[in-house]
């Protein structure tokens, strides 16, 4: 018996392996067939049909890095790749041109004092289960964001609807707000008239006709948002591989012209794999991180694209202490409020080399925290651009009185104490960050300010900075800007997010001025003025030490076609084509 | 037996209450929470941030939060993930698929190349062969798996094209179809190498010994006097005696069936039980995280126990009582 019993397991380990083989035969003869593939590619790809004419059909595959967290709901996403997958197969009301200008798409409006707007639907605009899409659905969307059990972030584009709080609150049934003319006109009335209340407003709509039923709460995580969403865009969901894959076909009744491509296969790359995936061909389209983009570049089936980013880099100075609850700024921190000091620590940093160094060209040198390809940036004509000068740097310092007593190499400050520069910048996986912000610190040493990094856990980092830790003193930081260009929420002394807590009343004015309908009307010349005026002024006084805005990149295969960037993003995935 | 069995199970749960508090502690004590990813002003404002912490519960004292997790957790209620905004349970079951598919094929490989290892090893030691496969195995064993994987990838994936560089499945084939399930083995298979060929060290080495140990025992000796062939001595007599001690690493292998391969399955884009695991930390997802963890110490303690009943059919001279 015991006999037996070592003999079956003998068995059955044999059984195994030879499925175990058979298995490896089998995959053999699949991958031969890909090469197969990967052969008429290559040859299509030498006579560059990429440029010529739009193709009907085939499949495109899309690369993500990062895998998607499945929320594929406008309401409801809360990362970057799940908004890719959606921007397929769904679209906003409203759009972008590229100038950042809002455009109509499905709806067009119509406003004389920017408090109420009427906004007209195309009619025959279907959902991808066949209802028509109206106002309703918009409403639904509104109503459905502004209700108190919504767990997603965006109440904030709904709020200044007339009458928003009050629903939230459980005041009211419905918005007041809002009211619906007919299935395709519907007049949205905000609480004031104020000029940016249009690119604020939320512009997606939500499928009444099936999520209707389902409780706010539970919406999130419905079949709805998880595995069978619908939208009104040029690709419809098809199947979702939670977490690696998603595949899209095209929507044969979309509204708004043909749809070339057959299918997108939407596919989850590590980083380790881009290059490789797009040398052999396995991806078609996909954003680049900046260190991938030299090895990608001599790749000849693959094109790089780049169009300017709403994101910018910075080396902010904690200036003060916020206080929360009375949203004020409490306390000064007296260190770095020497403005020389900071436009010394400016001159000392060579920010063109830094940025080729760790971005590898895909960024520019910004003098001002608003990113250039807005409308409302100041050229750098009328900006300080801080050119290199640690020479500079060193004769402000002496100035300021920041002097080497001792003889240590290293400056003291004008009382004679010892000075660092306490630097800090948060810590992920990325072996590059410790040598990029190293990287400063040099800078800072070169001139005689001894400095010291401190790198700290990205999760504590932005903890530690909200809270005003005093280990803090300066920090490493990124914002990125939406369409709206106005920088309140992130420069304003009553703002949480205000990091260096800056407190310039005449800088405040400048923002506050230029959103106020009484002074700039809807004069967006005028508006641009007051901003311009206030990035002079903060290039002056530098509360941080603006570094470069980054460039978004994506490599191409070259059998793509159709495909375009601006700031605003791709085009129409409708257009899209690719070439067998 | 079956008391001893229930002894052990009751001894569990003072266990799995002590471990519960230590997994809440240390995820706790992990700076940030699930918000702190969320700055971000195109998405959101400070007041969300603040109205979530409190909705969520962040903002009562530790205690409180301990409890209000543990009464739903022996509930069997997970709580709904931060991150995926849905039911804990629902994201495991939806992984568990891929990680047991991939840790099954991965110990298959492991437990074919070790026995063949060991066993030649054992047979032959101290000669140019086993220092070779001793010499392999410890260089596989320090080997970092995200080495690896990188460049199994680079090379059978990208040079040789034999098999895909990421992902659990080809989503365009038909779900339920033959070919779906073969696409799920080819795509499992090169991860699973990784694995499997990775860890052969312990076995290996641990059946060697073994081996080496009972060849030179009187019962070995009784059977080459009585003219066994020596073939047999070594795979029938000696191997079943060696094979006794490998089962207390099966009580380790059972929770890392489920526990996955954190690095390996986040290189391969595999969305196993691994990478769930690696994003909970990352994104401060606390139910996922916490439910993770409790399953996997529940998973090893299970797991001892069960080598631990092992032993007793294995070898009839361990007696359970």
């Amino acid at each position: 018996m015991k006999k037996n019993k070592s003999l079956l397991w003998l068995f059955a380990l044999i059984l195994v392996l030879s499925a175990f083989l058979a298995a490896c035969g089998g995959d053999d003869s699949g991958s031969s067939s890909d090469d197969a593939d990967k052969k008429e590619e290559t040859e299509t790809e030498t006579e560059g049909t990429a440029e010529g004419e739009p193709q009907a059909g085939g499949t495109l595959v899309y690369g993500i890095d990062a895998p998607p967290e499945g929320l594929f709901s406008s309401a409801f996403y809360g990362i970057a790749t799940d908004a890719e997958v959606i921007d397929l197969y769904d679209e906003p009301l409203i759009d972008y041109n590229e100038n950042l200008e809002p455009i109509p798409n499905v709806a067009s409006w119509e406003t004389e004092d920017n408090k109420v707007f009427t906004f007209t639907f195309k009619e025959g605009v279907k959902w991808h289960n066949g209802e028509e899409l109206t106002v309703n659905d918009w409403v639904f969307a509104l109503e459905t964001i502004a209700n108190k059990d919504y767990d997603g972030p965006r109440y904030t584009n709904v709020q200044t609807i007339e009458g928003a709080e009050a629903f939230r609150n459980g005041e009211a049934d419905t918005i007041s707000g809002i009211e619906v003319v007919s299935d395709y006109e519907i007049k949205i009335t905000f609480d004031q008239a104020r000029v940016n209340n249009l690119t604020n407003l939320w512009v997606y709509a939500l499928p009444e006709s099936v999520m209707g039923d389902v409780p706010v709460a539970e919406m999130s995580g419905s079949e709805w948002v998880r595995s069978t969403p619908i939208g009104i865009g040029p690709f419809k969901i098809e199947n979702i591989v939670a977490g690696e894959s998603v595949e899209l076909s095209k929507n044969e009744d979309y509204w708004n012209g043909d749809v070339n491509l057959d299918k997108i296969v939407v596919r989850v790359i590590d980083n380790s794999s881009v290059v490789g995936a797009l040398q052999n061909g396995d991806v078609d389209m996909l954003s680049l991180q900046p260190v991938s983009g030299p090895e990608v570049e001599p790749l000849e089936n693959v094109e790089i694209i780049t169009y300017p980013g709403l994101s910018y880099y910075y080396v902010g100075f904690k200036l003060g202490k916020f206080d929360n609850d009375s949203q004020t700024i409490v306390e000064e921190n007296p260190k770095y409020q020497d403005k020389q000091l900071r436009q010394a620590m400016m001159y000392a940093l060579n920010r063109q080399e830094w940025v080729d160094a760790f971005f590898f060209g895909y960024a520019n040198v910004v003098n001002a925290p608003v990113p250039s390809s807005h409308w409302n940036a100041a050229d750098n004509s009328e900006l300080n651009t801080y050119e290199y000068d640690p020479e500079k740097a060193k004769t402000l310092l002496d100035e300021a009185g920041y002097v080497d007593q001792n003889g240590d190499g290293f400056r003291e400050d004008p009382n004679g104490d010892e000075f660092i520069v306490k630097f800090s910048h948060y810590a992920t996986g990325n072996p590059t960050f410790e040598s990029r912000a190293q990287a400063i610190t040099q800078y800072f040493e070169e001139v005689g300010l001894q400095s010291e990094l401190e790198m700290v856990e990205v999760n504590l980092y932005y903890d530690m900075i909200e809270k005003d830790d005093p280990a803090i003193e300066t920090f490493f930081g990124g914002w990125g800007t939406g369409a709206d260009p106005d920088p309140s929420g992130l420069w304003k002394a009553d703002q949480l997010w205000n990091y260096p807590r800056y407190n310039n009343p005449e800088a405040d004015k400048l923002l506050d001025d230029a959103l106020d309908i009484e002074v700039v009307g809807t004069d967006q010349a005028k508006r641009a003025e007051l901003y311009i005026e206030w990035q002079k002024i903060l290039n002056e006084d530098l509360p941080m030490l603006y570094i470069a805005e980054l460039e978004e990149i994506v490599a191409l295969n070259n059998r793509v076609g159709g495909v375009e960037y601006d700031v605003s993003g791709q085009n129409n995935p409708a257009e899209w084509f690719v070439t067998e | 037996m079956l008391k001893y069995t229930i002894k052990r199970l009751l001894g569990t749960i003072p266990m799995l209450i002590l471990i519960s508090i230590v997994v809440f502690s240390l995820a706790k004590l992990m700076p940030g929470d699930s918000l702190s990813g969320e700055i971000d002003p195109l998405n959101t404002n400070p007041e969300y941030i603040e109205e979530m912490r409190e909705k969520l519960g962040y903002n009562e004292p530790l205690p409180v939060q301990y409890f209000n997790w543990i009464t739903g957790f022996v509930q069997g209620d997970f709580g709904k993930s931060t991150k995926y905004k849905t039911d804990v349970f629902d994201i495991i079951m939806e992984k568990v698929p891929n990680t047991l598919l991939l840790g099954v094929i991965s110990l298959i490989i492991t437990y074919i190349l070790a026995f063949a290892m060991g066993m030649y090893s054992g047979r032959r030691p101290y000669t140019i062969g086993d220092n070779a496969i001793a010499g392999i195995n410890y260089i596989m064993l320090a080997i970092p798996s995200f080495v690896a994987a990188v460049v199994a990838i680079y090379f059978f994936s990208f040079h040789l094209n034999w098999f895909p560089f990421g992902g659990s499945v080809d989503i365009l084939i038909e779900k339920g179809s033959f070919e779906y399930y073969l696409s799920k083995l080819h795509h499992v298979l090169l991860p699973a190498l990784v694995l499997g060929a990775m860890g052969t060290a312990s076995y290996t080495q641990f059946l060697r010994n073994d081996i080496i140990e009972n060849s030179r025992k009187d019962f070995v000796r009784t059977a080459r006097a009585k003219g066994t062939p020596i073939r047999k001595i070594y795979n029938v007599h000696i191997l079943r005696n060696s094979i006794i001690p490998l089962v207390t690493f099966l009580g380790f292998d059972f929770a890392a069936l489920i526990g996955g391969a954190i690095i390996t399955e986040s290189i391969f884009t595999y969305p196993g039980i691994g990478m769930l695991f690696l994003d909970s930390v990352t994104s401060r997802d606390y139910p996922t995280l916490m439910a993770l963890t409790m399953l996997l110490s529940f998973l090893t303690l299970a797991g001892n126990l069960i080598a631990d009943l092992l032993y007793g059919v294995v070898d009839p001279r361990i007696r359970l009582d």
